[in-house]
C-alpha cells in the first residue's frame, strides 16, 4: 500500500533504498526536510551512510565529489544552493564522478523568493550534470533510483540530478509505492569505483592540470558519455518498468496520438496541463491535442522529441518555460525544441512558441494550458504570433487582447498587428468541470493543521482514493493565517494532481479567522457545499450572519476542538479536527479510517485516538449553548516554539519511520 | 657519544626501518619495537577499497582470467573496437562482476584524462612546468622495500633502480613536473631522502611551500 509522503520525504527514501553511503548538505528551503529525513535516519541507525553537515553548499558539493569517487554519494539542494555548487559540480562531470543531487527547484532572485521555477535547473544545464525532471513524489523517487542506474552506468560515469518543483511538488503529501529493498538492490547493484581513491593497489590522480591537447580530447569524451546517457536512460526506465510496474521514459506523451497542438515543458506543473488536455481531447471543433512531458532535459534527446512530434503530425508546438535565458532569443527549453526540430524536421516541423510563465511560485493553472492550446491553434492555421516570449500570466502583456484600450499604446503599437490575428476561442476556454473534491483548512501557523490534513490523506488513500494535500507555503510567522488544501480523486486509472480551487468543505480552526478581511472564507465554496468553525461560543446563526451567508446553499457546522484538547490535555486541537471533518465529509467513511488512526496518529496515541473521536461526535450544524463569552486563540508552548522551517508538527512520525517493508 | 635510534612508522609487516643519525638501516622486523604485527582483521577491509581492472582486448587475450569465458569476451570486445573494455571485479580474487563496454572517455592518442592511473602514465617531458630540481638522495632511500613516492607520483616519474639490498628510486628530470607531491609523502622525510634543489628537508621550507 502506498506511504503518505512529501516530495522531500520520497527523495529522502530514493536515496535510501539507492543505499547511499555519503550525504554531505548544507539545508535550503524548499528540499531541506530531504536531508532531515536522511540523518535522522542515519542517527536511528535505519540507514548505514555517512551524513557530513557542510560549512556550505560549495563543500557539500566538494564532498559529494570527493566521496563519490569511491562509494555512492547523494544531496540536496535548492536555488542559491545548487548555484553555489555549480562551481565544483563541473569537476564532477569532468571527473567522471558519478553522485546524484535532488533538486527542489526554486526561483534564484534577486528579489529574493523562495517559491519555485527552474531558475536554478537551468543555471546548472551547461555544468555536465544529468537533469531529470520529475512530476510528483513517485517519480522522484524512482528516478533517483534509476539516476544511480544511469550515472553509475560504466559508458555514462557523470553525475545527475533529479529535479522536482518547489512546494507543489517537495512539499505536496500524497500516497507514494516505496519499492521492496530486495527489489532495488536486485535492479541497482552496489557501487564499484572504476577509479577508487585509497586503493593502493591501483594509485590515481584526480583532476590534474592537461594542457590543451589532452583537454580538448578530454572534453570531447565527456561530450560523448553524456550522450551516452539518453539511451542509458531509456534502458534503464524500461528495466524499472519490468521490475516495478511504473515505466519511465525521455520523455511522457500525454493525450491524442495524432496531434496537431501540443504544449510542451519540464515537470510538475504538468498535472494541470493534463486535466486540461483530456477536457479538451475530442471536443467540437478541437483538433487533436497532446501534452509531452519532459523527463530528460540533459542530454535532451532531440532525436526521439523531433520523431514523436513527426509521428503525431504536429503542426504548433507551445513550450512553457519555468524560467529565463537571460540574453537568450528564446528561454531553455524552447531553444532546446526549436533546436531539435530545426536539425531533424526542418522545415516539415511544427511552428514553435515559446511562453514563459510559472515563475517564483506563481501557479501554472488549467486555463493557462486552455490558452496555451487556443496559441497552438491559432498559430497552426497560420496567424502571425511573436518571434519571441509570450508572457503566461502577466495581465498587462497578455496573450491574446480583446479591444486596443487592454494594453499600453507603446505595446500595441509593437504587437498590435499579431494580437488582432490571434482569437481567443470560446471553444477552447470553456470552463472544466471539477472531477474531484477539494477540502481546504484555513488555519493559524502552529496550529497543527497539516498534520490532520496528512493524516486524512492517509486514511484516504487506504480507503483505496488518490489524494493530495497540499499546504500553503511562505514568509508566514507563527500565529499568521495558512491554508491546507486536500485533492480527493475517486477515478483510479488517472492521478489528478492540480486544484480546481472549488471547495467542498472549508474548515476554520479558529473563529477568529472570520474576522480576517484579507480571508474571504466562503470564496470558492462549491453550492451545497460545507464550512466548519472550531469554536466554542459563537452559534451557527451567528456565524451566517458574520460572513452574510444568507440563503444561500451552504452548511455551517461548528465543533468545540478547543474545548475538547483541552479537556484531554492535548496541546494542539488538530485531532480533534480531523474527527470534526469526518462528520462533515463522509467520502471517506469513519470507521475504517479509525483503523489507519489507531496505527499512524501521532503521540500521545490514547488521547488523540480519544480526541479524533470525541471531534466526530460533537460536531454539529444545531444551535448549542456556548459557554465560553469571547474567542481566544490557544497559545501553548508548542504554539510559541513553533518556527516555519520546523516539520516536525508535519509528519506523521510513526507513518514515515515506523514503516515496515517487506 | 651513540647517536639516537628511531624506528620509522611503516606498513611493511616484514621488515622495519631503523634511523640513526643520517643513516638508514632495514632489519627483520623485532617483535615489539616499531608498529605492532598483525594480520588484517575484519575492520582493515573497509579502509582500503578494491579497485576493478579495467583491461583492453590486447591484454585480456594476454592473460585469461579465471571464470570468463575468454573467447566469447574476445569476440565481444572486437565487435565493440578498439575502445571496447573489459571491466572485472574480483574483490576476493573471484570474478563477482564483469562487464563489456565501449569506454567512451578512452582518447587513443593519449593516455590521460581527468583521471590519471599514476603507474601506468606514459611519462613525458614536463620539466618546465618545474621551479624547482627534485632528486631522491639514494643513500637515504629505502629501494625496493618501500616504492611510496612511485605510487603517489602522478607522472610516474620515479623509477626503481636495482633490486634488493642497495636498490633506490629515482626521479627522471624530464618527466618530474616539481609538483612537491613525492617530497611531502616519502616515508623518510625525516631522514632528509628527497632534495629539493639540493636541499634537505627542511619545517621552514615545508611552511613556506604549504602556507602552513
Ligand atoms: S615532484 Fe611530483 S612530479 Fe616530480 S617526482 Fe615528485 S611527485 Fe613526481
Ligand atoms: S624516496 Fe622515500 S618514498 Fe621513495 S622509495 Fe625512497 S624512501 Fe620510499
Amino acid at each position: 500500500m502506498a506511504t503518505v509522503l512529501a516530495g522531500n520525504g520520497a527523495a529522502a527514501w530514493g536515496f535510501r533504498l539507492s543505499r547511499v553511503q555519503c550525504y554531505p548538505y548544507y539545508p535550503i528551503t524548499p528540499s531541506t526536510a530531504c536531508s532531515e529525513q536522511i540523518s535522522r535516519w542515519v542517527h536511528d541507525g535505519a540507514m548505514e551512510a555517512v551524513t557530513i553537515n557542510a560549512e556550505s553548499e560549495h563543500s557539500a558539493a566538494s564532498q559529494i565529489i570527493a566521496a563519490g569517487k569511491s562509494v555512492r554519494a547523494g544531496t540536496a539542494t535548492s536555488s542559491k544552493g545548487l548555484l553555489y555548487m555549480i562551481e565544483v559540480l563541473e569537476n564532477a562531470a569532468g571527473g567522471g564522478v558519478p553522485c546524484g543531487l535532488f533538486l527542489g527547484n526554486r526561483a534564484t532572485g534577486a528579489p529574493i523568493n523562495i517559491w519555485a521555477d527552474n531558475s536554478d535547473a537551468y543555471a546548472m544545464r551547461d555544468s555536465g550534470v544529468i537533469q531529470i525532471f520529475a512530476a510528483d513524489g513517485q517519480e522522484t523517487l524512482d528516478s533517483i533510483i534509476q539516476g544511480y542506474r544511469i550515472a553509475e552506468n560504466l559508458r555514462v560515469r557523470l553525475p545527475f540530478a533529479v529535479n522536482l518543483r518547489g512546494f507543489t511538488g517537495t512539499h505536496a503529501y500524497e500516497g507514494v509505492e516505496i519499492p521492496r529493498p530486495e527489489e532495488v538492490n536486485r535492479y541497482l547493484p552496489p557501487f564499484v569505483s572504476l577509479h577508487p581513491l585509497f586503493a593502493p593497489e591501483k594509485p590515481v590522480t584526480y583532476g590534474a592540470m592537461l594542457s590543451a591537447y589532452p583537454y580538448r580530447r578530454h572534453k570531447r569524451n565527456q561530450m560523448a558519455a553524456l550522450s551516452n546517457a539518453c539511451e542509458i536512460t531509456l534502458k534503464a526506465g524500461q528495466e524499472f518498468a519490468e521490475k516495478f510496474g511504473r515505466s519511465y521514459g525521455h520523455f511522457e506523451w500525454i493525450g491524442d496520438k495524432k496531434a496537431d497542438l501540443v504544449v510542451a515543458l519540464l515537470g510538475e506543473s504538468a498535472s494541470a496541463g493534463e486535466v486540461a488536455t483530456r477536457h479538451l481531447q475530442g471536443k467540437k471543433g478541437i483538433p487533436g491535442v497532446a501534452l509531452l512531458k519532459i523527463r530528460l532535459f540533459s542530454p535532451f534527446p532531440a532525436k526521439e522529441i523531433a520523431q514523436a512530434l513527426h509521428r503525431a503530425g504536429t503542426k504548433a508546438l507551445v513550450v512553457l518555460d519555468e524560467g529565463l535565458h537571460h540574453g537568450g532569443v528564446l528561454p531553455p527549453l524552447a531553444q532546446r525544441l526549436t533546436t531539435a526540430i530545426q536539425l531533424y524536421l526542418g522545415g516539415k516541423g511544427p511552428k514553435v512558441a515559446s511562453v514563459i510563465g510559472g515563475l517564483g511560485g506563481s501557479e501554472v493553472r488549467q486555463e493557462h494550458f486552455q490558452l496555451m492550446f487556443n496559441l497552438a491553434d491559432n498559430i497552426a492555421e497560420g496567424n502571425p504570433y511573436r518571434p519571441e516570449p509570450y508572457w503566461l500570466d502577466i495581465e498587462e502583456d497578455p496573450i491574446f487582447v480583446e479591444r486596443e484600450n487592454q494594453v499600453s499604446p507603446k505595446l500595441w503599437r509593437k504587437w498590435g498587428e499579431v494580437w488582432k490575428k490571434q482569437q481567443r476561442k470560446e471553444k477552447f476556454c470553456s470552463p472544466i468541470p471539477p472531477d474531484t473534491n477539494e477540502i481546504r483548512i484555513y488555519s493559524r501557523a502552529g496550529q497543527g493543521a497539516i498534520t490532520s490534513a496528512v493524516g486524512f490523506t492517509g486514511a484516504g488513500i487506504q480507503n483505496g482514493y488518490q489524494l493530495l494535500t497540499v499546504p500553503a507555503f511562505g514568509s508566514e510567522r507563527r500565529g499568521a493565517i495558512i491554508t491546507t488544501d486536500t485533492l480527493l480523486n475517486f477515478h483510479n486509472e488517472r492521478r489528478i494532481r492540480s486544484f480546481m480551487r472549488a471547495w467542498d468543505v472549508v474548515i476554520l480552526y479558529d473563529d477568529t479567522i472570520l474576522y480576517s478581511p484579507e480571508h474571504q472564507v466562503l470564496d470558492g465554496l462549491k453550492e451545497g457545499g460545507a464550512l466548519l468553525v472550531n469554536t466554542s461560543h459563537l452559534s451557527v446563526k451567528k456565524i451566517r450572519e458574520i460572513l452574510n451567508v444568507g440563503q444561500k446553499k451552504v452548511r455551517v457546522l461548528t465543533v468545540p476542538a478547543e474545548a475538547v484538547s483541552e479537556r484531554l490535555g492535548l496541546k494542539h486541537i488538530n485531532m480533534a479536527m480531523l474527527g470534526a471533518l469526518h462528520k462533515v465529509y463522509d467520502k471517506v467513511p469513519f470507521e475504517p479510517a479509525q483503523g489507519y488512526y489507531e496505527k499512524n496518529v501521532p503521540r500521545p496515541r490514547e488521547k488523540s485516538l480519544e480526541a479524533i473521536r470525541l471531534g466526530f461526535s460533537e460536531t454539529s450544524d444545531r444551535e448549542i449553548q456556548r459557554t465560553r463569552k469571547e474567542s481566544r486563540l490557544t497559545v501553548s508552548q508548542e504554539f510559541r516554539d513553533w518556527r516555519p522551517e520546523d516539520h516536525s508538527q508535519e509528519s506523521w512520525p510513526s507513518a514515515l519511520e515506523e514503516v515496515q517493508l517487506g | 657519544m651513540k647517536e639516537k635510534q628511531q624506528i620509522l612508522v611503516s606498513l611493511n609487516r616484514h621488515k622495519e626501518f631503523v634511523v640513526t643519525g643520517p643513516f638508514v638501516e632495514m632489519r627483520e622486523r623485532q617483535g615489539s619495537s616499531g608498529p605492532e604485527k598483525r594480520e588484517p582483521t575484519e575492520s582493515d577491509k573497509g579502509k582500503f577499497l578494491h579497485p576493478p581492472e579495467i583491461l583492453t582486448i590486447e591484454e585480456v587475450a594476454q592473460k585469461p582470467i579465471d571464470g570468463l569465458d575468454t573467447p566469447k569476451v574476445l569476440n565481444a570486445m572486437a565487435d565493440i573496437g578498439p575502445e571496447a573494455r573489459l571491466f572485472v571485479y574480483r574483490p576476493e580474487g573471484k570474478v563477482t562482476r564483469h562487464e563489456i563496454f565501449e569506454d567512451p572517455r578512452v582518447c587513443l592518442e593519449i593516455q590521460r584524462g581527468a583521471v590519471i592511473e599514476n603507474l601506468r602514465e606514459k611519462p613525458k617531458d614536463v620539466s618546465g612546468w618545474r621551479t624547482h630540481d627534485f632528486f631522491i638522495d639514494i643513500k637515504g632511500c629505502l629501494g625496493d622495500e618501500c616504492g611510496r613516492c612511485a605510487i603517489v607520483c602522478p607522472e610516474n616519474a620515479i623509477h626503481l633502480m636495482g633490486k634488493g639490498k642497495g636498490s633506490f628510486h629515482e626521479i627522471d628530470p624530464l618527466a618530474c613536473k616539481g609538483c612537491f607531491i613525492c617530497w611531502v609523502e616519502c616515508v623518510r622525510t625525516a631522514a632528509d631522502c628527497i632534495l629539493v634543489d639540493g636541499k634537505t628537508f627542511d619545517p621552514g621550507m615545508r611552511a613556506k611551500h604549504f602556507g602552513e
